[in-house]
C-alpha cells in the first residue's frame, strides 16, 4: 500500500535526521497523512517486520536497525547520536545512513569497550567477533530478546 | 546479539549461560550482512530479504548450516 510506504519511510527518515524515533504527529506531518492512518500503519508495518511498537501500539520501539530507547550499542554519524538494538544493528546504522561513523559498544562478557570506525566502504579491521544466542528462526519469535 | 572481543569470551558467556556456542561471525561478514539488510531500508523501494533470500545470503557469506536457517523451526 503506497501510504504504508509513505508512513514507513517517515519513521525511517525521521530516525536517520534526528537520532530517535517521531512521533504519530510527527510521521503524519511528513507524509501528509493523520494520526489515525499512520496507526492504522503501523499495525501492517510491525506484521512486515519493519517496525516494533511498544504496547500503546504508537510509540517505535524499533525501526531496525534504529533502536527508540538507549541500547548499550551507540553509533555517532554527521553528529548525531544513534542507539542500535544489537550488535548487528550497529554496523547496520552507517549502512543504512550511506554515512561513516563510530560504533560504541562493549564486550559481552568482558564490558571492555569497542570503538569501531567505520567508513562507506566498510569497517576498520577489527579481531573482534559476533555471537547470536538465537537460531535464525527464532529471532522473531521475541524480536527484543534477540 | 552481541559483540565479543574475543573467541574465549564467547565460550565464558555461553558457559554462563548455560548455553550451547554458537558459529562466531567475523565483523567483515557482520558487515557484509549490515549492508544486504540495511543499505536500502531509507529507500521507497525497501524490503526485507525473503526467508529463502536469507539463506543465501548467510551462505554467501560462509555462514551455513541449520542455524543461519530462517525456515527451521526445529532448531533448538
Amino acid at each position: 500500500m503506497e501510504r504504508d510506504i509513505q508512513i514507513k519511510l517517515a519513521v525511517y527518515r525521521h530516525f536517520a535526521e534526528n537520532g530517535h524515533p517521531p512521533s504519530p504527529g510527527e510521521v503524519a506531518d511528513r507524509a501528509g497523512s493523520d494520526v489515525e492512518s499512520v496507526l492504522d500503519a503501523y499495525g501492517r508495518l510491525r506484521a512486515e517486520r519493519v517496525l516494533v511498537l511498544e504496547a500503546d501500539g504508537a510509540s517505535i520501539r524499533m525501526a531496525p536497525p534504529f533502536s527508540g530507547i538507549p541500547t548499550e550499542h551507540v553509533v555517532e554519524a554527521g553528529g548525531i547520536e544513534y542507539f542500535a538494538n544489537c550488535a548487528w544493528d550497529a554496523l547496520g546504522v552507517p549502512a543504512a545512513l550511506h554515512e561513516p561513523g563510530t560504533v560504541r559498544s562493549r564486550c559481552g562478557q568482558s564490558g571492555a569497550p569497542l570503538h569501531l570506525h567505520v567508513d562507506r566502504q566498510g569497517p576498520e579491521p577489527s579481531d573482534w567477533l559476533f555471537h547470536s544466542l538465537l537460531p535464525a528462526a527464532k529471532w522473531w519469535d521475541n524480536i527484543v530478546f534477540t | 546479539m552481541l559483540f565479543f572481543r574475543s573467541e574465549e569470551e564467547v565460550h565464558e558467556w555461553c558457559t554462563a549461560q548455560g548455553s550451547p556456542i554458537r558459529p562466531l561471525v567475523t565483523i567483515d561478514q557482520l558487515w557484509n550482512l549490515a549492508t544486504t539488510w540495511y543499505s536500502t531500508r531509507l529507500q521507497e523501494d525497501s524490503r526485507r530479504p525473503r526467508p529463502d533470500e536469507m539463506r543465501e545470503i548467510f551462505a554467501g557469506v560462509g555462514l551455513e548450516g541449520d542455524f543461519w536457517d530462517p525456515t527451521l523451526d526445529t532448531f533448538g
